[in-house]
């Protein structure tokens, strides 16, 4: 689904990524781990379309496209959703408006009509309940004076409105008590599915309890330095990750 | 002082005073009034940038211009553009009324008349009441209106009289070239209540230059929600002054929108002469192509317990430029007094400009003063936001300008204006990016 090759990112004049591989199949889900600075966010920013990253080098294939060459919009309305590790207060602009424009264009760029407001309505008060969200968000401005823990719920909320193919989750446990973790984490979990994938960036190990991966990867100096299954993840909790970088250098 | 020193005026000066003579070669009390407000404009000429007033507007434009004072039309022109919902309405076309292109009966309690009949009625009262309202001698515009006075309309307001309905002026441009100066007097008694929707457009090839002022007398616990939507063509020069002097417990909610005029200029004054006396002001201006949109405001606290808020929006792309000045006087005495002044402003493209200029001048020692002003971008991180949810570029931005102007948008009552402008902002920056 997604093929990462020798990826080079330089962001404001210095070298990010350098070099990175990945590939990701449906139906997998993939933690990226790594210490500060390591460019997991820069990774999954890269993959979303943000602006001001400059790839030097390499390719991101999507589905057989080349998903570098797409703005945002376009990776958005193929399938590929970024959870936000800061999501973006927008006053002004309504959440329930925002939830419906995006689905209209996922939906319109799929030849499908606009949803039914009622219709979508229901299903948006199915998600929010599953979310443990209060309906009265719907009507706020986007994340407009939400706490920190509800700004994430409202990501994953977004996400289970749109449906993504490829889910991409910048830090999402951060800042999140244990309760608003264990709803956050059955609300990505609801989205595992065959025809899926989903790629989780995570400074701790801390997130994969709740959301098992199939695969774990440390990243360090850009790179992929480690592979392997959910075990590794808890090997770098118990041994932290200069071990890793010394077995790379 | 009749005898004018003529051969040291200006040419634009000594055009007026020809104009005048023309126009107006009277001598009675009518008459008599409007040659001393055309002497004293004379004195003060037009107004320069070293008049802190006038600090970011330069009117060499508007000065070089040789505009003629307006006759009515003979004929009745259409007004497309105005608010279909409004139930009363009265319009003003190139400055005069206009009744033919009116609608609605007059609520109850509420007497409208037009200025000009009133002249042709009363001249010496209309005078005798002028000359008591007197405009405000350091105003040139105030004065210029003064000497070419003909039309207007004038808004009796009976004491206790409610009326949510709004009154709805049009003030349409017919004429290129041309110059008007209509009047609108306000008065409302003691614990009245009325709601005044004012609309200025035109054809967008007219040019001329509006020069309008707006006096509100407001007596103990009256209230005036007032709105105002400047839509002339970009060709135009368009000059208001409003005047307001409220009484104990008395109201004013002002909503001043300027979208059109090439130079454009709203000076808003208000008068808090009792306790208890509110002014509120809400304000949006929007330049674009090489607009200069200009807003001046001055809030006297002359007594004590009065409050004042001000919020003014501004948005500018391509050339566009804006001003908001906002001064606050707090007499001596005017003690408790609670004033808050926001200014916000967005800068569309890099050669877009906004001056904001807080002036607070306190005599008082017991106040609460408070002002902000910012000016900045699109956030850059909002914009990615909603693309990364599927939301192309044009409509993010759009979404994102929208956003800005919410908040002076949700403080408009009648649906019909909120959804004008709505639709105008929907239309101007949905295709920013594809002019830009």
């Amino acid at each position: 689904m997604l093929k990462v090759s020798d990826l080079h990112v330089r962001v404001d004049g210095k070298q990010i990524l350098n070099g990175l591989n990945l590939e990701v199949r449906a139906g997998e889900v993939h933690a990226i781990m790594g210490p500060n600075g390591s460019g997991k966010s820069t990774l999954v920013q890269v993959l979303a379309g943000r602006e001001g990253y400059e790839v030097t080098q390499g390719s991101a294939t999507y589905l057989g496209k080349d998903l570098l060459s797409l703005p945002p919009e376009e990776r958005a309305r193929e399938g590929v959703f970024l959870a936000f590790q800061y999501p973006v207060e927008i006053p002004g602009v309504n959440n329930v408006y925002l939830l419906k424009a995006a689905l209209n264009a996922a939906r319109k760029h799929r030849g499908l009509p606009e949803v039914d407001a009622f219709e979508f309505l229901a299903l948006v008060r199915e998600k929010m309940k599953f979310m443990q969200m209060d309906e009265s968000f719907l009507n706020r401005g986007v994340n407009e004076g939400f706490s920190g823990g509800e700004k994430k719920r409202n990501e994953i909320l977004q996400m289970m409105v749109l449906e993504p193919t490829l889910a991409l989750l910048d830090e999402t446990d951060s800042g999140l008590d244990i309760d608003a973790l264990r709803v956050v984490a059955n609300g990505v979990n609801s989205l595992r599915r065959a025809d899926r994938a989903i790629v989780m960036v995570t400074h701790y190990q801390r997130l994969l309890e709740h959301i098992v991966p199939d695969y774990v990867h440390v990243l360090s100096d850009g790179r992929i330095v480690k592979s392997g299954d959910k075990s590794l993840a808890l090997e770098l909790e118990r041994r932290g990750y200069d071990w890793v970088k010394q077995a790379a250098a | 002082m009749t005898a004018l020193a003529t051969q040291s005026l200006s040419p634009s000066l000594d055009r007026l005073r020809e104009a005048f003579e023309r126009r107006f070669p009277g001598d009675d009390a009518i008459t008599q009034w409007r040659r001393g407000a055309l002497e004293r404009f004379l004195e003060l000429g037009f107004p320069t940038q070293r008049d802190e007033r006038w600090k970011y507007t330069n009117l060499r434009r508007l000065e070089m211009r040789k505009f003629t004072p307006a006759d009515a039309p003979r004929i009745v022109p259409p007004l497309p553009g105005t608010l279909s919902d409004a139930s009363l309405r009265v319009a003003l076309v190139d400055g005069h009324c206009m009744p033919s292109l009116g609608h609605g009966a007059q609520p109850p309690g509420i007497t409208m008349f037009g200025l000009g009949q009133w002249l042709k009625n009363d001249p010496a009262e209309v005078a005798a009441y002028l000359r008591r309202l007197g405009p405000d001698p350091e105003s040139a515009f105030e004065n210029l209106n003064a000497a070419f006075l003909e039309d207007g309309l004038v808004i009796d307001v009976a004491a206790g009289t409610q009326w949510d309905e709004p009154i709805y002026v049009v003030h349409a441009w017919h004429t290129s070239g041309r110059m008007a100066h209509p009047r609108i007097v306000v008065r409302l008694g003691e614990n009245s209540r009325c709601t005044l929707i004012e609309h200025y457009i035109g054809g967008a090839q007219v040019e001329s230059f509006t020069n309008a002022v707006i006096t509100i007398e407001a007596q103990t616990g009256a209230c005036l929600e007032h709105y105002r939507l400047q839509q002339e063509s970009p060709k135009t020069f368009h000059i208001s002054t409003v005047r307001a002097r409220l009484a104990k417990d008395a109201h004013y909610y002002g909503h001043e929108i300027a979208l059109g005029a090439g130079l454009g200029r709203a000076d808003i004054t208000g008068l808090l002469e009792g306790p208890g006396a509110e002014m509120k002001l809400r304000g949006l201006f929007a330049p674009t192509g090489s607009q200069h949109l200009d807003t001046y405001t001055r809030i006297e606290h002359i007594a004590p317990y009065t409050t004042s808020e001000e919020e003014f929006r501004g948005i500018a792309d391509g050339r566009g430029r804006g001003v908001f000045n906002g001064k606050v006087k707090v007499h001596p005495h005017a003690q408790r007094i609670d004033a808050r002044q926001l200014s916000r402003n967005l800068l569309l493209s890099p050669t877009a400009e906004i001056d904001t200029k807080p002036e607070l001048e306190i005599y008082a020692n017991d106040v609460k003063c408070s002002h902000g002003a910012t000016t900045g971008q699109l956030d850059a991180t909002a914009l990615f936001y909603l693309r990364s949810r599927g939301i192309d570029a044009d409509t993010a931005r759009a979404l994102l300008i929208r956003a800005f102007a919410e908040s002076i948008l949700t403080s408009i009552e009648p649906k019909g204006l909120r959804e004008t402008l709505e639709e105008w902002l929907t239309q101007r920056f949905s295709r920013t990016e594809a002019q830009a």
